[in-house]
């Protein structure tokens, strides 16, 4: 998993910075060189992360449901009303019905017991915010992934067109790829996502076709539409995924139980 | 699974073509509708040159194949003959106008044979970039087999269901991660 060394782009090399948030890690990578070549240096890279995670940090403590005194603790509890709520927590119940909506029911922001869930929302905006704060900040070339949900800006290699490539793990075995997918530079799309059926603190709630695909990975121009539909698929299954790549400009691979994979073009060899 | 989509797409840009052959009718006086399935099949060519004299544009390589008849009806310029045909020689293929779409400019061919169309392909275009276009979205079966062993080597990153912070130290992103500390 080195990088490949490239004679052309000696002078820069990827660096990344990791910290723990919302039960997972998360990665902030850059290329780095020295200052004199006007790309960011290590200090840059240190200090865009440092900003990534005071973010993350407050968004987890608002919506987590695992910190009892959080906003979304009390808002499950009942302690609090949806209208009395903070502006920030009432605008993610709103895009996340939205989505709702658009879905069919296939994602939504509460559980069966109609206890109020963004979580299936919050990853992906804590990302779209950081990406928005790392471009603020003036860096044009990174690579951010929370816990396997992925935006990227640019390239691995600046002044390049060349797009990041994401690889996408085998639920089978996580250990290996089952194929990779360009992500910026040239690419359409900038960001990436995987759900799965097993997997940790996502509720995902099966309608209809539910439990056909054990994983379901979505590439889209922004990180929110790819992690929302990559849920709505696991849950809605194939139905879901033809909606979602009829109306959404999106590349998809799902995966079912026995390995079998439908993909869209974008994930279909050329 | 793809054929179906492309065919669907297909059918979709030739509905939108459908309109550009109705204008043709009104304009060029070219009544060709001897039943639905080859009025269908009309609606590319004769709408390329509905516009009168002289518009030739893209229709001029609408010709193509087919050209069983005589392509002489006035104001379709270019047109694949077929248009002031009867139903029984009204056979080969023929290429409508370019449609933009979602996707990118789409061309319909169709095949005639008959009198009744027998197939209808969506042309890949090509964009200003020279990529091709992508007419459908549709998801199709793949093969793990099928699956460049190149397209999942010197990835940069990884995606993968949500993990654990524990599960992440013997990840494959973490080992990218560490390459990369």
């Amino acid at each position: 998993m080195q990088q490949t060394s490239d004679p052309q782009t000696a002078t820069s090399t990827l660096k990344a910075r990791t910290f723990q948030c919302m039960g997972t890690v998360i990665g902030l990578t850059m290329p780095v060189d020295s200052p004199e070549e006007g790309q960011p240096g290590f200090d840059e890279l240190c200090a865009a992360t440092a900003v990534v995670e005071r973010l993350f940090r407050d968004l987890d403590e608002t919506f987590s449901l695992y910190r009892p005194d959080s906003e979304a603790s009390k808002l499950a509890r009942g302690d609090l009303k949806l209208p009395q709520a903070s502006a920030q927590m009432r605008e993610r119940y709103a895009e996340a019905h939205e989505w709702r909506l658009r879905t069919e029911g296939a994602f939504t922001p509460e559980r069966p017991d109609g206890v109020l869930d963004l979580s299936g929302i919050v990853k992906g905006h804590a990302i779209r915010e950081a990406g928005t704060s790392l471009l603020a900040l003036g860096r044009r070339d990174w690579c951010l992934n929370a816990g396997g949900d992925v935006l990227v800006s640019g390239s691995p290699h600046p002044e390049r067109t060349q797009p990041w490539k994401a690889g996408v793990v085998d639920p089978a075995d996580r250990r290996t790829l089952i194929t990779g997918y360009p992500l910026g530079g040239n690419s359409r799309h900038a960001a990436i996502a995987t759900s799965g059926s097993a997997e940790r603190g996502e509720h995902i709630w099966r309608v209809g076709n539910g439990g056909e695909f054990v994983q379901v990975t979505v590439a889209a121009a922004d990180i929110v539409t790819a992690d929302v539909q990559a849920t709505a698929i696991v849950a809605g299954g194939t139905r879901m995924l033809n909606r979602a790549a009829d109306g959404w400009d999106v590349a998809v691979l799902a995966i079912r139980a026995d390995g079998s994979m439908l993909a869209t073009p974008g994930f279909q060899p050329s | 699974m793809k054929i179906r989509g492309t065919v669907a797409a297909a059918l979709a840009s030739a509905g939108i073509l459908l309109a550009g052959w109705q204008t043709g009718t009104q304009a060029g006086g070219i009544s060709t509708v001897a039943s639905s399935t080859t009025a269908a099949g009309t609606t590319g060519s004769t709408g390329t040159g509905s516009s009168g004299p002289g518009t030739s544009g893209s229709s001029g390589t609408a010709g193509t194949s087919g050209a069983a008849g005589p392509s002489s009806s006035s104001g379709t310029s270019g047109s694949s003959g077929s248009s002031g045909s009867s139903n029984s020689s009204a056979a080969g293929t023929y290429k409508g106008n370019t449609v933009q779409t979602r996707f990118g400019p789409v061309q319909v061919q169709i095949t005639v044979a008959n009198g009744k169309i027998t197939d209808v392909t969506a042309l890949q275009l090509t964009n200003t970039d020279g990529k091709s276009i992508q007419i459908s979205n549709r998801a199709a079966p793949l093969l793990r087999s099928k699956v460049l062993a190149a397209q999942s080597a010197n990835v940069q990153t990884v995606s993968g269901a949500t993990i654990t912070s524990d599960a992440y130290l013997t990840s494959l992103q973490a080992a990218i991660d560490a390459a990369n500390l």
